[in-house]
């Protein structure tokens, strides 16, 4: 091929990114000169594939609450729990130990009773973290409010008592949203819809229907009776990042980067491993699915007419020379010679 | 025809002789953990094999099954591959929403296939070490800037 690929292409200059905004929950940033496949990418891991740490067993002791077992326990999931450092934290699947222990979980501990007249309302900041765990952020419920309640789990009347121990494991927000460490991204990209990726539905004029997008002055608005350009694709991706309170608005990108490389590690891996091996990529595939004529010579098995009860299909009980019926000679005359 | 062999659910005697009631029925065999899942979404089976090439693949145009793979991995990755000038085709595929497998088809003009499937896997790796590059730079220039 006589073309040198850094001549067509459009990142060249390689990508970019400039912060926009930051505080304690959210982060929100640009990314340019990156395709969109790969801003997709970053957006997918973050939002599904980023361990965090969430209640996944709860063990009931006692419930004398309104509200049954499973309902309060997944109340318990839903509470987000402090995942800073959880590389610290291994997975229970690959923990050494039986069901599970300190170094693949956190164990809380909650123990309510209402002794008074009043409505007493349970708050996740009741929830005791047993020390014995991976480090000490790992497991503690988040409390962003001001009284430092923490989300409520339950109210308990007089004489009701919840007494449980719960039990936090690492995880993924692809196998439970419970894991999922951003309440919302926000992926952002072409805000004038010059590439026409997106159809606006309109009554009389989208321009006045539809309002414009914060990033809309950002970019260059297309020219009156500009012509549609076929060649342009994204170029600049606008990120919001918004924390659930587990893991901190930076370390979300990083670690969401971190897991898609630790995606590409794995294949490369399993990759390299494979060479040489029956099974391996260049084994010719052993396992790998095939047409059932594979491996036939070329030939299907049977010629398709033949019956699993032998009698190789031709000669048939019923095709007998003679035509002589199953039960040798008939009453009615000589076997085979018609008497008619 | 071969003789039917006799079976539990054609004899109405011997089922009804294997009915207990609830409280004696014997435990139920207990089911397997988490580990070796192959139903789950997000975690590789024990004996599940992550990769594999798909029949009536050869040297220089070849398909590859990744098992518990998604869009995350192949739009990014078919993308990078494109990029390799040595690639004629490459293009993925999720051949049914409910089963978790992606296949990657690449040709190339020159070289092996699954040499620029490497290729494109180190160079998305070393995409994703300049994002996080930058992504902490900008970080501490916005710190920076919002402190002076």
């Amino acid at each position: 091929m006589d073309y040198d690929p850094m001549v067509m292409d459009t990142e060249a200059s390689g990508p970019t990114v400039k912060i926009t905004e930051a505080g304690a929950n959210h982060v929100d940033f640009e990314l340019q000169n990156v395709d969109l496949a790969f801003a997709n990418s970053l957006r997918r891991v973050v939002l599904a594939e980023i361990p965090t740490m969430a209640i996944d067993l709860v063990q009931v002791e006692e419930n004398t609450s309104v509200l049954a077992d499973e309902f309060l326990s997944h109340r318990l999931g839903l509470i987000p729990l402090n995942s800073k450092n959880i590389d610290d934290v291994v997975y229970t699947r690959d923990c050494d130990c039986e069901d599970y222990c300190e170094l693949c979980s956190v164990t809380l501990s909650l123990h309510a009773k209402c002794t008074s007249d009043d409505i007493m309302k349970v708050y996740a900041r009741d929830l005791v973290v047993d020390a014995q765990r991976a480090n000490q952020y790992v497991g503690n419920p988040v409390i962003t409010d001001p009284e430092g309640l923490g989300t409520v789990i339950c109210k308990l009347r007089k004489g009701q008592e919840l007494r449980m121990r719960c039990i936090a494991k690492k995880g993924i927000a692809k196998e439970h949203a419970k894991w999922a460490p951003t309440s919302a991204v926000g992926f952002e990209y072409d805000p004038h819809n010059k590439l026409r990726h997106t159809e606006l539905w309109f009554e009389q004029d989208p321009v006045k229907e539809w309002p414009m997008s914060k990033y809309a002055e950002w970019e260059e608005p297309p020219q009156e009776g500009e012509p549609f350009d076929f060649d342009a694709v994204p170029e600049r991706f606008y990120f919001e990042v918004e924390s659930a309170g587990n893991l901190e608005p930076d370390a979300i990108i990083q670690q969401g980067i971190k897991v898609l490389q630790q995606k590409l590690a794995a294949v490369i891996r399993d990759l390299t491993d494979g060479e040489g091996e029956t099974n391996g990529i260049n084994g010719g595939g052993y396992d790998a699915p095939r047409s059932p004529d594979l491996n036939m010579n070329g030939q299907w098995q049977d010629a398709g007419y033949t019956t699993p009860y032998g009698n190789g299909g031709q000669a048939n009980t019923w095709s007998n020379a003679g035509a002589a019926t199953p039960y040798g000679a008939t009453p009615y005359g000589q076997n085979g010679a018609n008497g008619w | 025809m071969p003789p039917k062999k006799k079976t539990p659910a054609a004899d109405p005697v011997a089922s009804q002789e294997e009915d207990v009631s609830m409280a004696e029925a014997p435990p139920e065999e207990p089911t397997e953990d988490v580990i070796g899942d192959d139903a789950n979404p997000a975690i590789l089976g024990v004996d599940e094999q992550p990769i594999r090439v798909l029949a009536g693949s050869s040297e220089k145009a070849a398909s590859y099954e990744f098992a518990k793979e998604d869009h995350t991995l192949g739009n990014a990755l078919r993308y990078i591959i494109m990029k390799n000038p040595d690639v004629e085709f490459c293009g993925y595929s999720i051949p049914h929403p409910s089963e978790a497998v992606m296949n990657v088809r690449i040709q190339t003009y020159e070289g092996l296939a699954l040499d620029a499937l490497e290729k494109g896997l180190t160079d998305l790796m070393d995409l994703c070490d300049v994002i996080a590059e930058k992504f902490v730079a900008a970080r501490e220039d916005y710190t920076s800037e919002m402190q002076s």
